[in-house]
């Protein structure tokens, strides 16, 4: 079971299906929903500068298009694996499948593209059976249909 | 984790008389004590209902989910209609614009053709008089006749078909200034 994840993404009702799917396939025991990239930098940039590090979520789960915001999941991957020092599972979850976004966000170090859908729990049960592999860094970057 | 006697006998107590029942992430540390099949029994009634419960709001959630596409995409369609709709006006609005352009051109021809004819038509009676008039002068001249009458008549005939061409000319630039404005 994953320790804590962070859900980053601009509809609300999302956030509710993720949460009830995720403690229904007992994935995590704490999760927190963002609405904002903005806000989630501004987290890792105090976990970051000022600490602990230990209270950054272990997994973190980034929509691609995240309304109102200044910028989108994948310049938000980007800044959290190289300006706030990686160290997190990090991926997208989008209802996009575009080829040239999921290469975008894969050099960015992107761990995983889950696709969101009206059955997000087959490919949220998939995920954390690649999970460990994430944490260790020793899975390849995977996209969830 | 593990819970004091205290908490564990508050806890059950509030699920008997109250039908209060714990929910929520704190089930998956919870633990039993080994051969706490009471605590045991209730953990697992709240697991379930907790499930339970997640499972009917998850399936609400997405149904208003779903509902929310649709609307968003009809929304969209409507838009799309409304866009065409005032496309079509726009269209419709030259069109009738281009129409009426057409009829007022249409009518000032129709007017400056009128004009012309009457032009014409004056033009016509102005010289057939003057030529008719001067003609008779001229015979009567050559012939020897008396001309003092015919004399009188040409000059007065003449003054007065000079002035009406005048006043002729004078109505038609009027006509074509005053139709050039509007």
């Amino acid at each position: 079971m994953i320790d804590s994840i962070l859900l980053i993404d601009d509809e609300d009702l999302f956030h509710l299906v993720f949460e009830d799917a995720c403690s229904l396939l007992d994935m995590t025991l704490s999760l927190e929903a963002l609405n904002s990239s903005d806000e989630a930098d501004k987290l890792f940039k105090k976990w970051f500068e000022e600490g602990p590090l230990e209270e950054r979520p272990q997994c973190v789960f980034v929509d691609l298009n995240i309304i109102g915001s200044s910028f989108d999941g994948i310049e938000l991957i980007r800044k959290i694996n190289t300006d706030y020092g990686n160290g997190v599972v990090i991926g997208i979850i989008s209802s996009s499948d575009d080829n040239q976004e999921i290469e975008k966000a894969k050099a960015v170090g992107a761990q995983f593209w889950i696709i969101k859908s009206d059955e997000i729990e087959p490919r949220l049960e998939e995920f954390i059976k690649d999970y460990e592999g994430y944490q260790a860094k020793a899975a390849p970057f995977k996209v969830y249909k | 984790m593990q819970i004091t006697q205290q908490t564990r006998k508050a806890l059950l107590d509030l699920a008997k008389k109250k039908r209060v029942y714990l929910e929520g992430n704190v089930l998956k540390v919870l633990k039993p004590e080994a051969g706490d099949n009471e605590f045991k029994a209730y953990l697992e009634l709240c697991r379930s209902k907790d499930s339970t419960a997640r499972k009917k709001r998850l399936e609400v959630t997405k149904r208003v989910q779903s509902q929310n596409k649709e609307l968003e995409k009809a929304a969209e369609d409507n838009q799309g209609l409304l866009n065409k709709l005032q496309d079509a006006l726009g269209e419709a609005e030259r069109l009738r614009d281009d129409a009426l352009e057409d009829l007022d051109t249409l009518q000032k021809r129709t007017q400056f053709e009128l004009i012309g004819l009457i032009v014409k038509v004056a033009l016509i009676i102005i010289i057939g008089v003057g030529i008719t008039t001067t003609l008779l002068y001229t015979i009567a001249m050559l012939a020897n006749k008396d001309t003092t009458i015919l004399g009188n008549a040409w000059s007065n005939l003449f003054g007065i078909l000079l002035t009406n061409s005048f006043s002729i000319i004078g109505t038609i630039m009027g006509v074509k200034y005053a139709t050039e404005k509007n």
